[in-house]
């Protein structure tokens, strides 16, 4: 009789116990984190005009990215760094435009590298904890962006301790491995990619063309870090 | 020039002309409007039935023309075509058409003729819409083929030249029901004809500009007897194709009906609404991005001194001025119906181009008669053959190298490149997987983002289309690819499938879903153990 008068009562404890056990903890992280604040360009899309000449813009989920937290004290770790790329001549613009802060998705702001797979390199200058890395390919119209894979490493010719933290090359066609991240639509907030805190000092992005034409485009990447970490 | 040397001249513009139309046929991703027709025509291919349609398609004639094309090819159903056999049609009546302006040469005048002719060969774009498995060139065919018959007979009265004309005018009607606007055109211009060749014919004087060539029109008798076997044989050629060839014998006076139904959309405009000068800008200054010089000024300006040319009488040169006196009427008429019309859609232009070109040879003519003299001949042809050489390097890039891309000012709705992604990772996919060709295909998109699939998937046996994809059925929902337009993830399970997104135009994506299943089968198979 005891034990079943008893046992709703250690039932109801235990359960109140792991809630308690578990509910401190994502306040605890919030007090640690912070709203990572990026600074978004103007949205291209403006209508849709029938006249074919004009693309046809198109909204594509209508809903904003959810906020995205970092450790307190995450910085911009990449502005105006070192950029590198697989086309030593880019058709159009200069490679520093990666890194220049300038995001506007009109002609003039954005670097075009060459067809098939290419990628840009960013070196941070030293190896960091990265907590958020956001990239701007070109969002003047709807387009996407195919095999987009994003590497991570300390070493600047990507040999050793690679670590892949996105990638949506799904039938292996750059040659990379085959990745189970989602394509996507690009659009003025840009594609935010997480990697967990990993710790590198470049940053290696992969592209091979897009819907629209095989060319491959940047008009902006912004890694996040926590310095000297 | 002698005989021996126009022959040569003609046969080697034509196959100019021709090589640019058939070359690379397949090369261009199917328009939505080729992929409505060639499933219209794949009906008629395999149940040997045609029933007009008053509210869409236009006329029959595409298809019956395509008929013995696709038996020579082989093909008995909509699988086996392929857009090389359907294309095949209006791009050897484009060619055609150089070879119809043999039966204007002695109105023309053999030199203004070769100039037409290669105008005609050469222009970006006639060459683009005659790649189209539209009903344009074909209308534009017969309606050269009539005014070149009617030609004949008002030279040469006779009951064959207007038998010719009506048979040819009947299949200008039964192609593009709005080849009335053209007829109006060329009824109008007969009547502006009359009456100024009664004003100043009487005067008649070689070398005058205020008095050119009188004409002389056939008499009263020969012209009755003459325009009414020209409508006996239009309406006989008209309602036979109208009518399935007797089998629906409503046919014709559906297509009666239908110019109602196109004369409220043409008026009402809707998306395809364009300025009055519409035209004018595409042909002569389209902007637009891109390398090299998009622009047919080069034949519109040979036009505008053809036009003058023909207001001008000398015995010394060829041709006849009253011809070209009536197509520049008729080129003016045309050009000003088809541009108050709001509904514009670039193909319109052709039956009006067609004038312009006529005149641009003229033109050209006229410039070339400037002097007997040999050196100066020679100088005059340095300043033309640019001109013409433009025009085959802007077909060239228009048609084979930017033939879907948005710097392209002839492209209209067109199907991007990038579509062709999209069919080739259905097939691959597809290809080798246990259900091949039946595997169940779900396209949930509206009307204006589903075209060209259903040609695309012609081959397979099983595939459903809905508006929306919560429209679609549960159990279809399990379909191994799944085509709609973007948006949020549609599936319960986040990593139940695999997501690629393609370009139908520019800007307009869809994204094919693959369920995992098959995908990982694909995957297996492209890259073994791995």
């Amino acid at each position: 009789m005891i034990f079943k008068k008893t046992l709703p009562s250690a039932v109801a404890a235990i359960l109140a116990m792991s809630l308690l056990a578990s509910a401190p903890a994502p306040t605890l992280q919030q007090e640690e984190k912070e709203v990572l604040k990026i600074e978004l360009p103007k949205p291209m899309f403006v209508g849709t005009p029938r006249n074919i000449r004009t693309p046809n813009l198109e909204p594509v989920t209508g809903r904003m990215r959810g906020q995205f937290y970092v450790p307190a004290g995450t910085i911009l770790l990449s502005r105006e760094k070192a950029v590198i790329s697989s086309d030593l001549e880019p058709v159009i613009g200069e490679l520093s435009f990666v890194t220049d802060g300038e995001k506007s998705g009109e002609d003039g702001y954005f670097v075009e590298l060459g067809p098939a797979v290419q990628w840009v390199q960013i070196d941070l200058g030293e190896s960091q904890a990265l907590q958020a890395i956001v990239i701007w390919h070109y969002h003047g119209q709807a387009r996407v962006y195919r095999d987009v894979v994003v590497q991570v490493s300390d070493d600047k010719d990507f040999i050793t301790g690679v670590t892949t933290v996105f990638n949506n090359d799904h039938d292996n066609s750059a040659g990379l491995g085959a990745g189970r991240d989602k394509e996507y639509i690009e659009t003025n907030e840009g594609k935010l990619i997480d990697p967990r805190g990993i710790k590198a000092r470049h940053v290696r992005l992969y592209s091979a063309g897009n819907t629209s034409n095989d060319m491959n485009h940047y008009v902006e990447v912004e890694v996040f870090g926590l310095p000297g970490k | 020039m002698t005989k021996k040397a126009v022959i040569g001249l003609v046969a080697f513009i034509f196959l100019t002309g021709l090589i640019f139309r058939i070359a690379g046929l397949g090369l261009r991703p199917m328009h939505h409007d080729e992929a409505n027709q060639a499933l219209k025509f794949g009906a008629l291919l395999e149940k040997g039935e045609y029933r007009y349609d008053p509210q869409e398609h236009h006329g029959p004639v595409l298809y019956y023309l395509t008929l013995p094309v696709a038996w020579m090819a082989g093909a008995e159903t909509t699988a086996e075509l392929t857009e090389t056999v359907l294309r095949l049609v209006p791009a050897v009546l484009g060619a055609g058409l150089i070879l119809l302006l043999l039966l204007m040469a002695g109105g023309l005048g053999r030199e203004a003729m070769i100039f037409a002719g290669a105008a005609l060969a050469l222009s970006p774009f006639m060459i683009y819409f005659s790649r189209f498995y539209i009903q344009e060139t074909p209308f534009v065919f017969f309606t050269a083929a009539w005014i070149a018959s009617g030609w004949r007979f008002f030279k040469h009265p006779s009951a064959g030249w207007a038998a010719l004309a009506g048979i040819a005018a009947g299949a200008a009607y039964a192609a593009k029901e709005t080849s009335l606007i053209v007829f109006g055109a060329a009824f109008l211009s007969i009547i502006a004809l009359y009456f100024w060749e009664k004003k100043t014919g009487r005067k008649e004087k070689s070398g005058s500009w205020r008095y050119p060539a009188k004409a002389s029109f056939p008499g009263p008798k020969k012209t009755a007897v003459g325009v009414a076997v020209f409508l006996a044989t239009a309406a006989a050629t008209a309602w036979l194709f109208f009518s399935s060839f007797g089998t629906n014998p409503a046919g014709l006076l559906d297509s009666v009906r239908a110019i109602g139904i196109y004369a409220g959309r043409g008026l009402e405009g809707g998306s395809h609404a364009h300025p009055f000068w519409f035209y004018f800008k595409m042909l002569a200054f389209p902007g637009g991005r891109g390398p090299g010089l998009w622009s047919e000024a080069f034949i519109l300006a040979l036009a505008v001194a053809g036009a003058i040319g023909a207001f001008h009488h000398d015995s010394s040169r060829q041709g006849d001025s009253v011809f070209k006196r009536f197509i520049l009427f008729y080129t003016l008429t045309a050009a000003l119906m088809f541009s108050a019309i709001p509904y514009k859609t670039p193909w319109n232009a052709m039956p009006f181009y067609l004038g312009v070109i006529l005149l641009a040879g003229s033109g050209a003519e006229l410039i070339w008669s400037v002097s007997p003299h040999r050196p100066i001949k020679a100088g005059l042809l340095v300043l033309i053959l640019p001109g013409f050489i433009n025009l085959g390097l802007q077909s060239y890039r228009a048609n084979f190298k930017y033939h879907a891309s948005v710097s392209n000012p002839y492209v209209y709705a067109q199907t991007s490149n990038d579509y062709l992604k999209l069919v080739t990772l259905i097939e691959n996919v597809t290809a080798e997987s246990p259900e091949g060709r039946n595997t169940l295909i779900v396209v949930a998109a509206p009307a204006d983002r589903t075209w060209p699939l259903p040609w695309s998937l012609r081959k397979f046996t099983r595939v459903g289309y809905w508006e929306r994809f919560d429209l679609v059925p549960a159990e279809a929902r399990q379909a191994g690819i799944i085509i709609t337009p973007p948006g949020p993830w549609p599936f319960e399970d986040d990593a139940s499938h695999i997501d690629s997104y393609f370009e139908l135009r520019p800007g307009i994506l869809l994204c094919a879903y693959v369920r995992n299943d098959l995908w990982n089968e694909y995957l297996e198979r492209r890259n073994p153990g791995k």
